[in-house]
């Protein structure tokens, strides 16, 4: 069977199913799936995973600390923030790796450059590379494929790996007559006829979600984490999948208990614990990555927010993770430990998590770990946060 | 392609039926446009903007969930009237260049409607007046009338950012909430509307222009703002940071709004300005990744003009690099939507295209972050996009197919080659009429432009 006609064959035959690469899924070892979850503004993991046992926490934050009892606590002082309580069981299940004072390799207070970064995978600024999935998917020899369960196409997934991506948007319908004769005019683009083709096979499996509630209200998550875990769940569905979220760019009135950025991360919370959920029995293989391309200031700024920082908190989730902890060589909020004297101080680099995440989920070896997040050889990857 | 339907279609927002014969060269046809007189456009004017975020505010204090929802039903038809305004502008415009020009400048100084009620309020008098009245105009200007203006004084919080050494600091420290700096607009100022992320400024230039540009505020909003207050801008002296300021290496002494208004035209003149607005200009209208010879070639018109932009609209028509059949861009969905509405003779905005566009996610007015929407294939062409075109393409044909449209005259605006399936489907009258239309708007080549 060729591609074409496997392709067709999923189209019309009605098989739910998936890309190319399904055809040797068989051959392929291990069948790790990864989310990776990009919360973009720079989530303030100062208010998310809280340092409540830092002598300085209290009064740097003033007016916007949390109490301790406002939190739930894990690991060695620190506390979720209240919106990410429903946590708790994660943790208790050893599913829960968070991590602080961790940040991208590059300095910059600009959303723009920190998210190209984070999503490149590479040390500095580079306007025309691939999103690191994309090469992550590039060097498992295009065994595996990718989808974007997002309002766009992420650049993290972005590449020269044809990847898919899908939202619950539904603009009129169409018969299969006409979709057939699409098809053959989109046979003479040699540039977007596979992007064609790819977007039939996720409409065997788009018109169930449609009717769950779609998108949702804007900034739900819990319905976007839903339908993503729909399709990394199919026989042969995609193996990684990039998610991500606005609203945590908190510049003014970012609240306490129910305040504004609690809501989201309340949010936040439920979304992975539905993911979960609806992911079945193939939870068992999966696991969740959540970033952010940089924190926030250690001090409010002067309208009760927070400004760009560098250092945040982020979280690996999933049954696979070696068992749940705080990973953090926690730098102190001492006006001396400061970067800048107003940052949270990096003592951990992104690339050094998503290495021994990626190694663990799809067995590479630091080698092919290294390859995914060029230029960082002398970053030494946490090969042992997977189990 | 032939030059008149490139001409129509890459510079302008797409060719109507019968519209190609009579525009016998495309390049005058462009030039043209850009000497028509174009009047300012009317909508909702600040005095009413002002009354209706009042009244939130005062809906707000009295905690009055009514009179809030009500005031909230005013600010969605305020938006969505001035939404549809520019929408029907773009279908209708028989100067479409200076649409697109509109668009383009609009997008590169954004605001969102997406960020807070008051933007949401204000985005479509941003753009018909701090952005169209100087598309042709000098870019300073451009961004002196954007830096004043209540939106983007609201949307990077340069309302709310307060000299830490200023009066306001020193009288609120001892009573009320403390407030200080805000550097979201100094940043964004210097990263995505003048100099870009490459333009070689730091943390501490940042830093400073903040402190340049506090006190640069709207009456009617903020410290010392009375509550009927105009809404519009104005600089407040007590809540300026007082004292000299380097930014970039030059020192700004203390001057009041006149330290932001030279710092704002050192920006605009900078060389790292020039460089950065033609790249982003030669990717918008010639290709995803610029031609480093005419992204130099722009640069020099902004250079050699300051920054004149109708000097740089020509650059860009005559640059041979963007009448080359090998360079495609593929259609925005604003762009591609508003060219279907054009080949089928749409007169005005339907009533659904707002929620449409935010279906294909390119809601106007509404980027998710500060540095507005791409512009290339990496973030429009993706499988889910194509399918949503095409399944938005039948539905418009149904409704347009009603006028009796001839589907072979489709060929008259959209560009493909002799041998192309395309040619042979619309003229196969087993096909509903309607569904021929979908083919070719919904179709590769239409995406292209």
């Amino acid at each position: 069977m060729d591609r074409r006609t496997f392709v067709r064959g999923m189209c019309y035959g009605g098989l739910a199913t998936f890309a190319l690469p399904v055809v040797r899924f068989a051959q392929v070892p291990g069948h790790g799936k990864m989310v990776f979850v990009l919360l973009r503004g720079g989530f303030d993991g100062l208010a998310a995973l809280v340092p409540i046992d830092d002598p300085e926490y209290a009064a740097i934050r003033g007016g916007m600390a949390f109490g301790a009892s406002d939190l739930t606590t894990i690991g060695d002082g620190f506390g979720l923030a209240p919106g990410l309580a429903p946590w708790k069981t994660l943790w208790d299940e050893q599913e829960l790796v968070a991590l602080h004072a961790m940040a991208i390799p590059y300095r910059t207070r600009s959303h723009f450059a920190g998210q190209a970064i984070l999503e490149t995978g590479l040390d500095r600024p580079d306007g025309v590379s691939d999103g690191w999935l994309n090469r992550l998917l590039q060097i498992m020899d295009g065994e595996r494929s990718g989808i974007a369960v997002a309002a766009g196409m992420p650049r993290s997934l972005s590449g020269a790996h044809q990847v898919t991506s899908w939202s619950p948007a539904e603009l009129g319908v169409v018969d299969d007559a006409y979709v057939e004769r699409l098809s053959l005019l989109y046979r003479a683009d040699p540039e977007l006829h596979d992007r064609f083709e790819a977007a039939l096979q996720m409409k065997e499996v788009a018109p169930e979600m449609d009717r769950m509630g779609g998108r949702g209200p804007r900034g739900q998550m819990a319905p976007i984490m839903r339908a993503a875990a729909k399709f990394l769940r199919e026989p042969g569905g995609p193996n990684v999948a990039a998610l991500e979220f606005s609203g945590w760019d908190t510049h003014a009135n970012q609240g306490l208990v129910g305040g504004q950025l609690d809501r989201l991360l309340g949010q936040l919370a439920r979304g992975v614990l539905t993911f979960k959920e609806e992911m079945r029995d193939e939870w068992a293989n999966t696991t969740v990555v959540i970033m952010t391309e940089f924190g926030r200031t250690a001090r409010p700024n002067g309208t009760q927010g927070t400004d760009h920082g560098t250092a945040g908190a982020g979280w690996v989730i999933g049954p696979n993770v070696a068992k749940s902890t705080v990973i953090s060589d926690w730098p102190g909020l001492a006006e001396r430990s400061l970067f800048e004297s107003r940052d949270l101080r990096p003592t951990l680099d992104t690339r050094a998590v998503l290495k021994g995440v990626i190694a663990g989920v799809f067995d590479l070896t630091a080698g092919q770990a290294d390859r995914v997040f060029p230029g960082s050889g002398d970053v030494r990857g946490l090969y042992d946060l997977m189990g | 392609m032939d030059t008149t339907l490139r001409a129509l279609s890459r510079f302008g927002l797409g060719a109507r039926i019968g519209q190609p014969e009579n525009v016998p060269d495309g390049r005058r046809w462009l030039r043209d446009q850009l000497d028509s007189r174009q009047p300012a456009r009317e909508g909702v004017g600040l005095a009413e903007v002002a009354s209706v975020l009042r009244e939130l505010r005062e809906g707000q204090r009295a905690q009055d969930r009514e009179r809030l929802m009500a005031t909230q039903r005013r600010i969605r038809e305020i938006q969505g009237g001035e939404l549809g305004t520019m929408l029907s502008a773009r279908i209708a415009s028989d100067t479409p260049f200076v649409e697109r020009l509109v668009a383009f400048w609009s997008n590169h100084l954004c605001v969102s409607v997406a960020a807070s009620r008051q933007v949401a309020a204000l985005a479509g008098h941003y753009e018909r007046t701090a952005i169209r009245p100087h598309v042709l105009g000098n870019f300073t200007d451009m961004v002196m009338a954007s830096a004043r203006h209540p939106a983007m004084l609201f949307y990077l919080d340069n309302v709310q950012s307060i000299g830490p050494g200023s009066r306001a600091a020193q009288r609120r420290g001892r009573g009320g909430r403390a407030r200080g700096l805000n550097e979201n607009y100094a940043r964004e100022l210097m990263e995505l509307h003048t100099l870009g992320v490459d333009g070689g400024y730091s943390q501490q230039d940042v830093e400073q222009l903040a402190r340049v540009l506090t006190g640069w505020t709207t009456s009617g909003a903020g410290p010392g703002s009375r509550p009927d207050e105009p809404l519009s801008f104005v600089f407040r002296p007590f809540v300026h940071e007082p004292g000299a300021k380097t930014v970039l290496g030059k020192r700004y002494q203390s001057g009041g709004i006149r330290e932001g208004e030279q710092a704002i035209r050192d920006l605009c003149a900078h060389p790292a300005t020039a460089n950065f607005v033609a790249g982003k200009l030669v990717q918008h209208f010639v290709a995803d990744v610029p031609p480093p010879r005419a992204v130099e070639e722009i640069a020099g018109a902004f250079r050699e003009t300051g920054g004149d932009l109708k000097a740089v609209a020509l650059a860009l028509v005559d640059l041979e690099e963007a009448w080359s059949p090998d360079s495609k861009k593929f259609r925005t969905p604003q762009d591609w939507l508003v060219a279907v509405l054009r080949a089928f003779h749409a007169e005005a905005a339907p009533e659904a295209m707002a929620q449409q566009l935010r279906q294909l996610r390119h809601a106007p007015w509404a980027p998710a972050a500060p540095k507005g929407y791409g512009d290339t294939r990496r973030e429009w062409a993706d499988p889910d996009s194509l399918m949503n075109r095409a399944e938005l393409a039948r539905n418009l044909a149904r409704r347009w197919g009603r006028r009796g449209i001839d589907p072979r005259r489709l060929l008259e605006v959209v560009d493909v080659p002799e041998q192309d399936p395309l040619r042979t489907l619309l003229a196969d009258s087993d096909i509903p009429a309607a569904e021929r239309l979908a083919l070719a708007v919904g179709g590769p080549a239409f995406q292209w432009r």
